[in-house]
């Protein structure tokens, strides 16, 4: 379970560019798929990034399993990161020049996991989302699916029990964006959460998705079970 | 176990991420390795100079007397041998016989020796030679007679008994031992008459009082002692490696120039790079490892790559890039090998001088940039 009380995020404070991009966010997130949807800018990506513990609100409080995270110092926040989240970035991130499947490897690397454990587990989240047999080719080369896939099997690799996605199907077609939905099925079956950002219609009426959450202007208009 | 696979986990993308910009990483390790390979040079260089230096003064007496006329040193006579061998504290006095000689046939210069030692004596008619005599008068074949010439018309014939191995090559390139009564008769040296000579003393504290009373009885004589010898090469290695020194001093500058470029900031491309770790859960250590994981293979790489083209050149090549160093040194006027002699503090000092300023170099920004918030590559 993860809440949000009383959340508010603005960036640049005090300055002439300052922005507010959350205020007053009250939400609990609790295991299951939950999906955040919103026009453009209304702070979809924001609230990921707070809840993934990549940033800190500028007031308010987050929980994760009852401990307070929002005021942890960065080195504790790293570990959770680690060990709590998978995520897929809305720019992807992969990292140019190395293989699709060294890219997936990499959230292993500080963990100490054997290589071939570590591969095999990688090969078979590539494999899940059809792209097994890219593995070794440079992600520069990839399309606009392929990367995103690549993405997605990167965020799953190391089994953590949070997937924190931000419009992880807006390069997929139908036929891959179902792929992607029983994988996510897959993962709610096991019990863990799913917090997606999406203006997809196929995502929004999936079957497994538990929560819907709409947001607007930074700030919560309704919350749909 | 962890920690292993942990760095395992490391140094593969630290090899994946260097071979993706082989050009650059090739170019670094070029540059980084050039430096090596000056500073290294150098240093051989200079300890293999020591060593012959170490060499020939080992073997040198405590004290030399040589005889003076007109203020110029003439042949000794062996009357001097008795007055010597009666001062108290002396243990032994040798008669030298030794001279250069000017080889026509090339126009080289050799040192002609009579040995001190029985196991050095060549047998009448034979010589032993230099490890680059023969070299020099380009023999073909072994066996090979050495013929030397005085004068127009004059031919002396010689057996080569063996030539020296190059432990000193640099002092023993151009010599050619020879047996006493071939010397004496080959320069016209009559029985009774050296060069100079070598007198031994029991306790090398009392020398000066041995040469104070030895000035008495030999008021025409020069005394050479050891420590004079001994401070005509340090000034002579002093100079050599003065010109070294600054040499080095110019290569670690450029090195510097290098590595402040480097520490000076990330590129936009390798800022981005460390968010995107940071933010898929590596942390501040996982990247600095990674950081010194690849400084340690750039310059672990290029040390032992200079390191190795140093010693190939000073020591295989003859160090051609400083023989404009060596040149009018006239011991050593036919081409020569140096010894093998490494320093193994001075080494191990330009290996830290050259790696730890890079790995500091590498991992500084990146620690910098690795304390940022990872919150700027989720948009
Ligand atoms: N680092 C930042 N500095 C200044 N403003 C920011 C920063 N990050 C986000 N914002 C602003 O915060 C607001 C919310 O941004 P956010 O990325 O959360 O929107 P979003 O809902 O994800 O939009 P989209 O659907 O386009 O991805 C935007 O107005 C954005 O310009
Ligand atoms: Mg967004």
């Amino acid at each position: 379970m993860i809440t949000l009380h009383g959340v508010s995020k603005t960036y640049n404070e005090g300055r002439p560019n300052e922005v507010t991009a959350l205020r007053g966010i009250d939400l609990a997130i609790a295991p299951g798929v939950t999906v955040l949807m919103g026009p453009s800018g209304s702070g979809k990506t924001t609230l990921l990034s707070l809840v993934g513990c990549m940033a800190r609100p500028t007031t308010g409080r987050i929980t994760l399993a009852g401990e307070v995270i929002s005021s942890l110092p960065e080195r504790f926040l790293t570990d959770l990161r680690r060990r709590r989240f998978g995520f897929v970035f809305q720019r992807f991130n992969l990292i140019r020049g190395l293989s699709v499947l060294e890219n997936v490897v990499l959230p292993a690397a500080p963990l100490g996991a054997p290589r071939a454990e570590v591969e095999a587990r990688a090969l078979s989240r590539l494999e899940a989302l059809g792209l097994a047999g890219k593995a070794r080719m440079p992600v520069e080369v990839l399309s606009g699916g392929e990367t995103q896939r690549a993405a997605i099997a990167r965020a799953l690799v190391n089994d953590a029990p949070v997937l924190i996605a931000d419009e992880p199907t807006a390069n997929l077609d139908t036929a891959l964006a179902h792929r992607f939905l029983d994988i996510v099925a897959g993962l709610r079956a096991e019990g863990k959460t799913v917090i997606l950002t999406s203006h997809d219609p196929r995502i929004i009426s999936a079957a497994p998705v538990t929560a819907v959450v709409e947001l607007r202007d930074g700030a919560i208009l309704q919350v749909r079970s | 176990m962890t920690a292993l696979n942990r760095h395992r986990a490391l140094l593969d993308f630290t090899v994946a991420a260097l071979a993706r910009r082989r050009v650059k990483t090739l170019a670094l390790v070029a540059v980084f390795a050039a430096v090596v390979f000056l500073l290294a040079s150098a240093m051989f260089f200079a300890a293999s100079l020591r060593r012959e230096a170490e060499a020939t003064l080992a073997g040198a007496p405590d004290l030399i007397v040589q005889s003076l006329s007109l203020g110029r040193q003439t042949m000794i006579g062996a009357e001097a041998v008795p007055q010597l061998a009666a001062i108290r504290g002396v243990t032994g006095v040798e008669g030298r016989l030794w001279g250069y000689f000017y080889d026509r046939i090339n126009g080289a210069n050799y040192t002609v020796m009579v040995p001190d030692t029985a196991a050095m004596m060549p047998p009448p008619g034979q010589v032993i030679l230099g490890e680059a005599v023969p070299r020099l008068r380009d023999f073909k074949w072994q066996g090979t007679p050495l013929f030397l010439s005085r004068r127009e018309g004059d031919l002396v014939r010689f057996d080569i008994a063996r030539t020296l191995g190059t432990e000193t090559a640099l002092l023993s390139a151009d010599l050619i031992l020879m047996n006493e009564a071939d010397f004496r008769s080959f320069f016209n040296v009559p029985a009774g008459q050296f060069t100079d000579l070598a007198v031994s003393v029991r306790n090398p504290r009392e020398l000066s009082t041995v040469v104070a009373k030895a000035t008495i009885r030999l008021p025409e004589a020069r005394f050479v002692t050891r420590a004079d010898i001994a401070r005509t090469y340090q000034k002579l290695f002093d100079w050599r490696e003065g010109v070294m020194v600054a040499l080095a001093f110019v290569a670690l500058l450029a090195f510097a120039i290098f590595a402040a470029d480097k520490a000076s900031g990330l590129s936009a491309e390798e800022a981005r790079e460390i968010g995107i770790l940071k933010a898929i859960g590596w942390d501040t250590r996982d990247v600095i490892a990674m950081k010194l994981w690849e400084g340690g293979l750039i310059s672990g790489g290029a040390f032992l790559l200079g390191t190795v083209l140093a010693y190939a050149h000073v020591f295989w090549a003859g160090a051609p890039l400083f023989a404009p160093l060596l040149k009018g040194w006239a011991v050593i006027y036919p081409e020569f090998r140096l010894t093998p002699a490494i320093d193994a503090l001075q080494l191990g000092t330009l290996f830290l001088l050259t790696t730890l300023p890079y790995a500091a170099a590498t991992v500084v920004p990146v620690w910098r940039s690795a304390a940022a918030d990872p919150d700027a590559v989720m948009r």
